[in-house]
C-alpha cells in the first residue's frame, strides 16, 4: 500500500484533551460530587485464603454517619464476574481468596465515618493453606484454589515434529527464565461516583477503562437491563490495562451502596487500596529449549510458560494466549511445541496490562537468540536477520505474512542508529574497570488488535452541527493515550477541516455502541478505521449538497481547509459551515455512525494453528548501558527505539508512545517489582515500588517507519503496547554484553547483577533467602 | 490520617512553652516529608498536637562563628546543596544533600527533620558525623549540647525529650589541606533511599602521608559512627589503592561485627568495602568531581 496524500494526518497535532489537562480544568472521577453524596469504602480479606466463618456489622451499622454495611448476601444479582470464566466475586462471598478481596462495604456520611465503621466490622476467618508458587499450583496433591485443579488455561502451538527438529539440531540451548508481578502505577487510582437514575437504574461516572464489559457485571450483579445502567467515562488519569476488572468491582461496589441508600455513593481508591486490590502483570516461569544448525538456523523451539493467574482468572485466557502466538519470536522454525498455562494461586489476580503477554515471552526470546549467537559465533544483529521473517514467511502457527514484513528493515535502521555491530564487537570481553559498557538489542513482531481471541468491532460517531462544528464520540475511550486525538485527526482528515472545530465527548455507554475493550493496541486501529468510516458518510452528504449549491459534479469537489473546492484548480467553492447550513436546510443527516469490524482471524484450539492475528506490527530497541560490576548498579546511557508503526497519524503522540513505552520497559527490566509474602503484598506505595525517575530515563532516540497497512486507517496500525515490550530484553543483552553473565529473571536489581541472585527479606528479621537463578545450560545435541 | 490540634508558633519560647505544656502529646512538624508520611499510615500516629515550627525564624539560617559553622535546623537541602558556604567548609555535606530525594522533596526537607528522623538511611547525618558535629537540644527548661553521635539511640529513636526541640547543629569547618567526599548508592537515581553510602573526610599532610582520616557509613550500621579501626589503617600512610581497599575491607569486617549476618550482608559485604575505597579515592584525587551519585 502507498502512503496517501494527506494533510492533517501524520502532523503532531495538539492533543485534544492538552488545554483541559494542563489548566486544571480537566474532571477526573475523584474531581466530581454530587448533593447528599456518601463516601464508600470497602473492608478488604484479613488472610490470603481462609473460609469467612462469620461476619457481624452491626457495631458498623450503629455508628453515626453510617448508612449502609453491606456484604455479599445483599447482593441482589450475580455475585460473580469475569469475562471468560466467572468467577471473581464483587464480594467474597464464603472464600476469600486473595489479599485484596473485599469482604464488606460501608456508605458513610464522610470518609472518615466510613473509615471508622470498616474498623468495627467482624469478620472470623479459617486460615486455609496458602498457595503461591505457581510450579506448585501444577502438582497434584497442591491446595486448589477454585474446583479440582488449579490449571485454568492450556494454549498449546504445534507445528512440524519436535523431535525430528531437536534431531537435526547441532547445537541445543536449554534456560529457565522468570519474571516478576509488575503494578501498573498509573498517576490516577480508582474512582467512582455511582448514583440512583432518574428512571431507575444508576449512573455511574467513573475512570473505567472497559466501560461496556464494567456495564454487563454491574448489570449483573444488581439485575439489571444494560440499558438501566449508565457508565461515563471520566477523564482518565492513566490505565495501562489496569483500569478494568478492579474498576469493574468499584462500580458494582459503589453502585450497590447507591441503590440501598438511595443516595449517590463516591469511592476513591487510596494508593495503598489500589496496589492491595487491582491486579497485576503476570509473573511468567518460562522454559526454552532450542536445537539449532552450527550455522545458526534454529530447527527446533519447545517452549513451556506458566502464567500465574492469582485468585481469579481475569484477562489470563487472552493474555496467556498472545504468549503462545508469539512465543517463538519473529524466527523461522519449522518444529514448534509450545504450551502455555496459566494457574490459580492465592497472589493477587493477574490481567491485562501493556503488553498483554508479550514482555514475558520477549524477555525470553530474545535473551535466548543472543545466547544462540553467541553459541554459534554471530553477532546478534547477524542471528537475528538470518532467522527473522521477511515477507511471505509462515509463522508458528501456520499464518503466511501475506502483508509487508518490515522486520529486517526496521533491525538494520536501529542497529545503524546505534552503531550496533562496532559497538558489541567492542564492549564484549572487557576486563578491566569497575564501569563496563555494554550494548544489547531486541526485536520483536506483535499481532495487532485483538485478533482470534474475540470479537472485534468498533463504532465511532460523527456529528457534524449546523454551524460546522462537529462532534466526535466513540465506543474507544481514551486514558491518556490519545485515541480521541487520533480519532479527532481522522474525522478532520476526512471533513477536510482543522482539528479546532472537533470536540471529542467521553465515551459514555448509553451514547454510543459497545465497541469491545479498548485494549492490545487496537484505539486508533478500529476506533480509527471507525471515524473515518462515520466521517465518509457524512462527508458524502456534505459532497451531494455542495454539488446542488455549485453545480459541479461531486467528484469534481473535495473538503480542504475547511472549505468546499473544485479539485482541478483549488478554488474555496463555499465554507465548511455554509454546507453544513445548507445541510440542514434540506433536512439532511449530517450524523455518521462507522462501524467497523475487523478482518478475520482463526484458530484451531487444539492444534494452535490459525490466522491468529490480521495484521503485525514490528519493533527493535537497543539499549546501551553501563554496569557497575563492583556494586551490581546499572545505568542505561542510550536508547534507540524503531517501530513500523503503519502509519503515523500523529507524530507527537506516536513518539509519547515510544518514550512512555521505553521508560516503562527500563522499570520492567531493571527496577519494579510487586512482590509478596505469604500472598501478602510486601508494599503499597511507591516509596517502596520502585519505578524509573526522570535520571533513570535516558535520551530516546525514536525511528519512525511507515508501511501503511491496508487493514488500518490511513495505513495506521499500533504502537501502544509494542513500545514497551523490547526495553527489558534489550537492556538485560546490553547487560549480558557488558559483563559476559546473564540475568535470568526480572527484575535486575544490584544483587541479581552483582552476586547472580535476588536477596529479600523475609518475616524473621536477620534471615535470609536466596532465589537462585537457575545456570545456563548450552551442550551439543544428543548429549 | 486521625484528626489532629495545628499549632504554627512564631517564636523559639511560644514554642518551647507550647510543647512543655503539651509533654508527649505533640509532635513538631518542620517541612513534614518524612511526618507527613508517618501520619498516613494507618494505626501509626496517635499525637494529638502537631507543632509547626516552620514559621519560627530564629530556627532557619546558617552562620559561620569562629571558625565553626552552625546551620539552625529549618535549613532545606536544597540551600544546603547550594550554598556556597558549604562548598568550601563542608562540600561532603552539600553533596549529600544534593542527593536526597528529589527538587520537592529538597525544597522542603530539612537537615532538622532528617536528623530526627533518625533513620539509618538519613543522608546528612553521615557526613555531619564525620565533620565531627554536635547539637542542640532546647525545651523550656534549658538546653543542652552533645556531639551528634550521641544523640541516636536506635534507628528512628534519639535521647530527646518529647519537649525538646533541636536547634542548632555545629561543627567546624573543614580546613583547607582537608578533602572530604559522600557517595550514596541507591536502587535509582533520584528519589531513592541510600542502599548505602559512605561519607568521609581525609588530610594528606606535607610529607604526602594522611594525616587524618574519617569514615562514616551509611545505612550500615544500627547507629551512625566513625570506623575508627579503618581509621586508624590509614593513618601515617601514603595514599594508595591497595591502602583504600583495605580500609574498605576493615569497614566491611566491622559492619558484619556488629549486625551479625543478615538477609543483605551478603551483598552490602562486598559493596561497602567498594564504596569506602571510592569515597578515599575521590578524597585522594580532589581533581575529581564530587557529585554525591
Ligand atoms: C519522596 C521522599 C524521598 C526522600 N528521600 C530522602 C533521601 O534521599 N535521603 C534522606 O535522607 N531522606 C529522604 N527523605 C526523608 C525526608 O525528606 C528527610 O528526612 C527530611 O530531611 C526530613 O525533613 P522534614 O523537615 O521534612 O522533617 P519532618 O517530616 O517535618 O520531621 C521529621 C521528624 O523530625 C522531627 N523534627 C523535625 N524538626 C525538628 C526539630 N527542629 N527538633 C526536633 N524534632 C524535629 C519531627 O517531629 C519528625 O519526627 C525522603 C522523603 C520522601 C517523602
Amino acid at each position: 500500500m502507498t502512503t496517501q496524500r494527506t494533510h492533517i494526518i501524520g502532523r503532531g497535532e495538539r492533543r485534544v484533551d492538552a488545554f483541559g489537562k494542563v489548566t486544571g480544568k480537566a474532571k477526573f472521577a475523584a474531581d466530581y460530587s454530587l448533593p447528599h453524596q456518601l463516601y464508600g469504602a470497602t473492608l478488604y480479606a484479613e488472610h490470603p485464603h481462609a473460609t469467612i466463618t462469620h461476619i457481624d456489622t452491626r457495631e458498623a451499622e450503629r455508628l453515626d454517619g453510617v448508612f449502609a454495611v453491606l456484604t455479599a448476601k445483599d447482593i441482589p444479582g450475580e455475585n460473580a464476574f469475569g469475562i471468560v470464566i466467572k468467577n471473581q466475586p464483587v464480594l467474597a462471598c464464603d472464600i476469600v481468596r486473595y489479599y485484596g478481596d473485599g469482604v464488606a462495604l460501608v456508605a458513610a456520611a464522610t470518609r472518615e465515618a466510613a473509615e471508622a465503621a470498616l474498623a468495627l466490622i467482624r469478620v472470623e476467618y479459617a486460615p486455609l493453606p496458602v498457595l503461591t508458587d505457581p510450579e506448585e499450583a501444577l502438582l497434584e496433591g497442591s491446595v486448589k484454589i477454585h474446583g479440582d485443579s488449579n490449571i485454568f488455561v492450556h494454549h498449546k502451538v504445534r507445528k512440524g515434529d519436535i523431535e525430528n527438529g531437536f534431531a537435526e539440531a547441532e547445537i541445543v540451548i536449554e534456560k529457565k527464565f522468570k519474571t516478576q508481578f509488575i503494578e501498573h502505577s498509573a498517576l490516577e487510582p480508582e474512582a467512582a461516583l455511582a448514583e440512583p437514575a432518574e428512571q431507575g437504574g444508576i449512573r455511574i461516572t467513573g475512570s473505567v477503562q472497559n466501560l461496556f464489559s464494567s456495564r454487563r457485571s454491574v448489570a449483573a450483579a444488581l439485575n439489571l437491563d444494560l440499558n438501566k445502567v449508565q457508565i461515563v467515562q471520566a477523564t482518565l488519569g492513566g490505565s495501562f490495562g489496569g483500569k478494568d476488572e478492579v474498576m469493574t468491582a468499584l462500580c458494582c461496589r459503589a453502585a450497590l451502596l447507591s441503590l440501598r441508600t438511595g443516595r449517590p455513593v463516591k469511592m476513591v481508591n487510596t494508593r495503598e487500596a489500589s496496589m492491595r486490590e487491582s491486579y497485576k502483570r503476570h509473573p511468567y516461569v518460562l522454559s526454552y529449549k532450542w536445537g539449532a544448525k552450527n550455522d545458526g538456523s534454529i530447527t527446533a523451539m519447545e517452549i513451556t510458560c506458566i502464567a500465574d493467574g492469582g485468585a481469579y482468572a481475569s484477562m489470563s485466557p487472552f493474555v496467556t494466549w498472545r504468549s503462545v502466538v508469539q512465543a517463538t519470536g519473529p524466527y523461522r522454525c519449522g518444529n514448534v511445541k509450545t504450551d502455555v498455562y496459566a494457574v490459580y494461586t492465592n497472589n493477587t489476580y493477574t490481567g491485562a496490562m501493556r503488553g498483554f503477554g508479550s514482555p514475558q515471552v520477549n524477555f525470553a526470546i530474545e535473551s535466548m537468540m543472543d545466547m544462540l549467537a553467541e553459541a554459534v559465533g554471530k553477532d546478534p544483529l547477524e542471528l537475528r536477520l538470518q532467522n527473522c521473517f521477511e515477507t511471505g514467511a509462515e509463522t508458528a502457527t501456520g499464518q503466511t505474512l501475506d502483508h509487508h514484513v518490515s522486520l529486517s528493515e526496521v533491525l538494520t535502521t536501529a542497529a545503524d542508529a546505534a552503531q550496533f555491530s562496532a559497538h558489541w564487537k567492542s564492549f564484549r570481553g572487557q576486563t578491566s574497570g569497575a564501569k563496563r559498557r555494554g550494548i544489547g538489542l531486541a526485536c520483536s513482531y506483535r499481532g495487532v488488535s485483538l485478533g482470534a481471541e474475540g470479537t472485534d468491532a468498533a463504532g465511532t460517531i460523527v456529528s457534524v452541527q449546523t454551524d460546522g462544528s462537529v462532534i466526535v464520540s466513540s465506543g474507544i475511550t481514551d486514558m491518556g493515550q490519545g485515541a480521541q486525538t487520533q480519532m479527532s485527526q481522522i474525522a478532520a482528515e476526512v471533513l477536510g477541516i482543522g482539528m479546532g472545530r472537533i470536540q471529542f465527548l467521553n465515551t459514555n455507554t448509553s451514547r454510543v455502541p459497545d465497541s469491545g475493550p479498548t485494549v492490545a493496541s487496537r484505539g486508533t486501529i478500529m476506533g480509527g478505521s471507525a471515524a473515518k468510516r462515520g466521517a465518509e458518510i457524512v462527508r458524502s452528504t456534505m459532497l451531494k449538497v455542495g454539488s446542488h449549491m455549485t453545480g459541479e459534479a461531486t467528484g469534481a469537489l473535495d473538503f480542504r481547509d475547511e472549505h468546499l473546492v473544485r479539485m482541478s484548480d483549488g478554488t474555496h467553492l463555499a465554507t465548511f459551515a455554509e454546507v453544513a447550513a445548507e445541510c440542514f436546510r434540506r433536512g439532511l443527516p449530517m450524523y455518521g455512525f462507522g462501524w467497523f469490524q475487523s478482518p478475520k482471524t482463526s484458530w484451531d484450539e487444539e492444534r494452535g494453528q490459525g490466522e491468529a492475528y490480521f495484521t503485525y506490527v514490528y519493533g527493535a530497541n537497543i539499549a546501551e548501558v553501563e554496569v557497575d560490576i563492583e556494586t551490581g548498579k546499572v545505568d542505561v546511557l542510550r536508547f534507540v527505539a524503531v517501530h513500523d508503526v503503519g502509519r503515523a497519524i500523529n507524530r507527537s503522540a506516536v513518539l509519547g508512545q515510544f518514550y512512555g513505552g521505553v521508560a516503562m520497559g527500563l522499570g520492567y527490566g531493571l527496577l519494579e517489582s510487586f512482590d509478596f509474602e505469604e500472598g501478602i503484598p510486601k508494599q503499597l506505595n511507591f516509596d517502596e515500588y520502585l519505578i524509573p525517575t526522570s535520571l533513570d530515563v535516558p535520551p530516546i532516540r525514536p525511528v519512525v517507519i511507515e508501511h501503511p497497512d491496508p487493514a488500518g486507517p490511513f495505513g495506521a496500525k499500533s504502537i501502544g503496547e509494542p513500545a514497551n515490550e523490547l526495553a527489558a530484553p534489550a537492556i538485560i543483552n546490553a547487560i549480558a554484553n557488558a559483563t559476559g553473565r546473564r540475568i535470568t529473571e526480572l527484575p535486575a536489581t544490584l544483587e541479581r547483577v552483582l552476586l547472580g541472585h535476588a536477596l529479600s527479606r523475609t518475616g524473621e528479621r536477620g534471615s535470609q533467602h536466596k532465589t537462585s537463578d537457575e545456570s545456563c545450560k548450552i551442550r551439543p545435541a544428543g548429549l | 490520617m486521625k484528626p489532629f490540634e495545628y499549632i504554627a508558633p512564631r517564636s523559639l519560647e511560644e514554642t518551647t512553652a507550647l510543647l512543655a505544656r503539651a509533654g508527649t502529646d505533640a509532635t513538631i512538624l518542620a517541612g513534614g516529608t518524612d511526618l507527613l508520611v508517618e501520619m498516613r499510615r494507618p494505626n501509626k500516629m496517635r499525637k494529638r498536637v502537631v507543632v509547626d515550627i516552620s514559621r519560627v525564624s530564629e530556627l532557619g539560617g546558617m552562620i559561620t562563628s569562629d571558625r565553626s559553622v552552625v546551620i539552625r535546623p529549618l535549613m532545606t537541602h536544597a540551600r544546603l546543596q547550594h550554598s556556597e558556604l558549604l562548598r568550601i567548609a563542608a562540600p561532603l555535606l552539600a553533596s549529600a544533600s544534593a542527593a536526597i530525594g528529589s527538587p520537592q522533596i529538597r525544597n522542603r526537607g530539612t537537615i532538622g527533620g532528617n536528623i530526627m528522623n533518625a533513620a539509618t538511611c538519613a543522608d546528612t547525618v553521615p557526613p555531619l558525623i564525620a565533620l565531627g558535629a554536635t547539637v542542640t537540644l532546647r525545651s523550656a527548661a534549658g538546653t543542652r549540647e552533645m556531639p551528634l553521635s550521641s544523640l541516636f539511640l536506635r534507628p528512628y529513636q534519639t535521647i530527646a525529650a518529647p519537649d525538646e526541640l533541636l536547634t542548632e547543629i555545629r561543627f567546624p569547618g573543614l580546613t583547607a589541606d582537608a578533602r572530604s567526599a559522600f557517595i550514596k548508592l541507591g536502587r535509582r537515581n533520584a528519589l531513592s533511599i541510600s542502599r548505602l553510602s559512605v561519607a568521609a573526610i581525609l588530610r594528606i599532610g606535607r610529607d604526602s602521608r594522611i594525616a587524618e582520616a574519617r569514615i562514616v557509613p551509611g545505612a550500615a550500621f544500627p547507629t551512625w559512627q566513625r570506623v575508627t579501626a579503618a581509621e586508624a589503617l590509614l593513618l601515617g600512610e601514603r595514599p594508595s589503592a591497595r591502602l583504600f581497599a583495605a580500609a574498605g575491607a576493615c569497614v566491611s569486617k566491622e559492619m558484619i561485627l556488629q549486625t551479625g549476618r543478615r538477609w543483605s550482608t551478603e551483598y552490602k559485604e562486598p559493596v561497602i568495602a567498594v564504596l569506602v575505597r571510592r569515597a578515599l579515592e575521590q578524597c585522594a584525587a580532589p581533581a575529581l568531581p564530587e557529585d554525591g551519585k
